[in-house]
């Protein structure tokens, strides 16, 4: 920064690679090279930081239910409330069998909020602002739920039941390629909506603080306020985008076992 | 592709993802979650126990106080008894009492009455027999000579029932 801050007055071009640097530069730095085949399975700063999110999430979660006593401290009554908020929020939206899938998706609350906030600090690569992140999680998103819709009905029920009961014999075939198209697109949202959001947040940040460079060092006097309050908004948006997350897979697959009627 | 804001084929991403998500369900499955569910299970049922007990215990104190308030009750109930006893006793004895006097009263009264009735009838015996031996002195000296023994008797017996109606007379009239 104090290198850029004597080139001021950068050109429109520059000011778009500094915006982008987070992105651009995350895959070639801190690499291990590691190819199988046709596979480039490398391990960069994208995945360092998911590997330190992972790792976070666990050791979170492990400590809290390891140091366990009958009156519990602020550390234990956090750990034990976000298990029971998968309890209580998570599980069992739409019927009681939904229950057996919340740790499922506690986990996915849990690991996305670590990896969110984690992304907020400065000099940090946000793993969940990574299409390729977000869509393989929504992926597993959509096995479980077919897996789940067709292990409860069987194959044929399970695809006669994405038509709504008392359809007439020419919509049926119309509603059920409707249906079919919303399987894709469940899960195509879920992973648009958290990356989009994420990087959207990030951007917005990177944007306002770029002002400066592109207008010199006064316009900081309009940009850090602007940025401190999407900055502070952007902790909200880590917190809902990882419940918003967690709680759609929790529906989704619900809705396969219970059916749409 | 790959790379910049829209990473979509990112294939070491979503293979490190993969792998690094499954071990991190695995661990917490097997080592967090039961734990967890275990510990909150027991404190809930702890924490119901303590509830019962705290019911039993203020149920037990709203008892305990309902049987005070009866005693309570009943002690002022039984003063109250004893109270009206000894006033309706005092009462009695004191009418008792009050009777008794009287009684005794008129008893002492009509004792004297009849000693004075006593001492009256003695005293005019006394009197008569007197009156009688002086009349019959002054008889004797008056007429000088015997008179046989039964016409003596039967003048003595004539001046005594005048003398004694007199009295009579004189003491209803007195």
């Amino acid at each position: 920064m104090t290198a850029t801050l004597s080139l001021l007055k950068l050109s429109q071009e520059q000011v778009r690679e500094k915006i982008l640097h987070t992105w651009s530069s995350a895959e070639k730095s801190w690499v291990i090279p590691i190819h199988i085949g046709p596979l480039n399975l490398s391990i960069s700063k994208i995945e360092w930081f998911l590997f330190i999110g992972v790792a976070v999430t666990f050791l979170f979660l492990f400590f809290g239910s390891r140091a366990l006593r009958n009156r519990p401290g602020a550390y234990q009554v956090l750990v034990e409330e976000t298990y029971g908020f998968g309890r209580r929020m998570l599980g069992g939206q739409i019927g009681p069998e939904g229950m057996k899938w919340f740790p499922y998706t506690l986990s996915i609350f849990v690991l996305l909020l670590v990896l969110n906030l984690i992304a907020l600090i400065p000099n940090t690569y946000p793993v969940t602002s990574n299409l390729s992140f977000t869509g393989a999680l929504a992926i597993l998103t959509f096995i479980l739920t077919q897996y789940e819709g067709v292990k409860r009905h069987g194959l044929r029920e399970y695809l006669k039941s994405w038509v709504p009961e008392g359809s007439g014999k020419l919509m049926a075939p119309a509603l059920w390629f409707l249906h079919l198209i919303q399987e894709f697109t469940k899960p195509l949202t879920l992973a648009m909506r958290l990356y989009a959001n994420i990087i959207a947040g990030h951007l917005i940040i990177f944007v306002f603080l770029s002002f400066i460079l592109y207008y010199g060092i006064y316009f900081a006097v309009v940009s850090v306020p602007l940025a401190v309050v999407f900055y502070a908004f952007e902790i909200f948006v880590a917190v809902i985008q990882a419940y918003i997350f967690a709680i759609l897979t929790q529906v989704y697959i619900e809705l396969a076992i219970y059916g749409e009627g | 592709m790959g790379g910049g804001i829209f990473d979509v084929t990112n294939t070491s991403l979503v293979f490190w993802e993969l792998v690094s998500f499954a071990i991190l369900l695995i661990l917490l499955y097997r080592f967090v979650y039961p734990v967890l569910r275990e510990q909150i299970q027991r404190r809930q049922a702890a924490i119901e126990q303590a509830i019962e007990e705290a019911e039993r215990t203020r149920e037990e104190a709203r008892e305990l106080l309902e049987e005070y308030r009866r005693q309570m009750e009943e002690a002022r109930q039984e003063a109250r008894r004893i109270l009206d006893e000894a006033r309706r006793q005092g009462e009695a004895q004191r009418e008792r009492t009050k009777a008794e006097a009287r009684q005794e009263a008129e008893r002492i009264i009509r004792q004297a009455r009849e000693e004075i009735g006593r001492e009256r009838d003695a005293a005019l015996r006394e009197v008569r027999q007197e009156v009688a031996e002086m009349v019959i002195q002054a008889a004797e000296q008056v007429l000088r000579r015997e008179i046989d023994r039964e016409e003596h008797e039967r003048l003595i017996q004539a001046a005594l029932d005048d003398l004694e109606a007199e009295v009579a007379g004189s003491v209803s009239g007195g």
